[in-house]
């Protein structure tokens, strides 16, 4: 146990010493002119409610922007549920099998 | 090094949320448990979605729902709370077919743990070399 975890020790303070030093060179958090705030969200902000008639601007974005977005994430929900049905299922015909 | 610190000090969300993936990391490569594994796994999607999040943020901004009474209010971005519900619906999906297939092993191998299944499968192996 000790003889594999301190390799994976060794690699991980590298890792992190590396992202630390990526987390200092970003913009500073929660300023209002980040790039992250960018045109996107402008227009997302500015034409919301004239565009969608939703006044909750993640709604907006969600259902109605990004509607292609949300359908196929419930056809991976979908599939991750039917996976699981058959992972199990499986498992219970080879149980009375025996 | 102080300027570092500062720095640090002034992006502590993105701070803590490498700080979260690199627990998350840790517990995944350092652990033989298949549930510590994937608890693992939720760790670094957490801490993905906690960066995110943070990015999206604006300090006294106020929540991104239109209130008429004000209508000149600076709102935080809507965009990563709405890409991070995606994001979330995803690591359920992952979660919940990683448990079953962790059942399915349960009851192949009555064990939960990697290094023990990969020890029964190479004993395995050999015995069907045997024969």
């Amino acid at each position: 146990m000790r003889l594999r975890t301190l390799p994976m020790l060794l690699i991980l303070l590298l890792v992190a010493y590396v992202v630390v030093v990526a987390v200092t060179e970003l913009p500073p958090y929660g300023i209002a002119g980040n790039p992250v705030h960018n045109q996107v969200s402008q227009r997302y902000i500015e034409s919301a409610w004239e565009e969608t008639g939703v006044l909750n601007m993640i709604t907006a974005v969600v259902l109605d922007y990004r509607a292609y977005d949300t359908m196929f994430e419930t056809i991976v929900l979908f599939t991750a549920v039917l996976a699981v049905i058959i992972t199990l299922k499986t498992t219970e015909r080879e149980g009375d099998g025996k | 090094m102080r300027v570092l610190l500062d720095e640090l000090m002034v992006n502590y969300p993105y701070f803590a949320a490498m700080i979260l993936f690199i627990i998350g990391a840790f517990t995944v490569l350092t652990r033989s448990n298949l549930f510590k594994k994937l608890i693992g796994i939720n760790i670094m999607e957490s801490a993905i979605f906690l960066m995110f999040i943070a990015a999206g943020n604006i300090r006294g901004g106020a929540v991104p729902i239109l209130d008429e009474a004000n209508p000149q209010t600076v709102c935080i971005n809507p965009l990563p709370s709405a890409l991070m519900l995606t994001g979330i619906v995803v690591s359920v999906s992952v979660t919940a077919f990683a448990l079953a297939l962790i059942i399915r092993l349960h009851q192949s191998y009555g064990t939960t743990d990697a290094r023990r299944i990969a020890e029964l499968r190479k004993r395995w192996h050999a015995n069907e070399g045997n024969h």
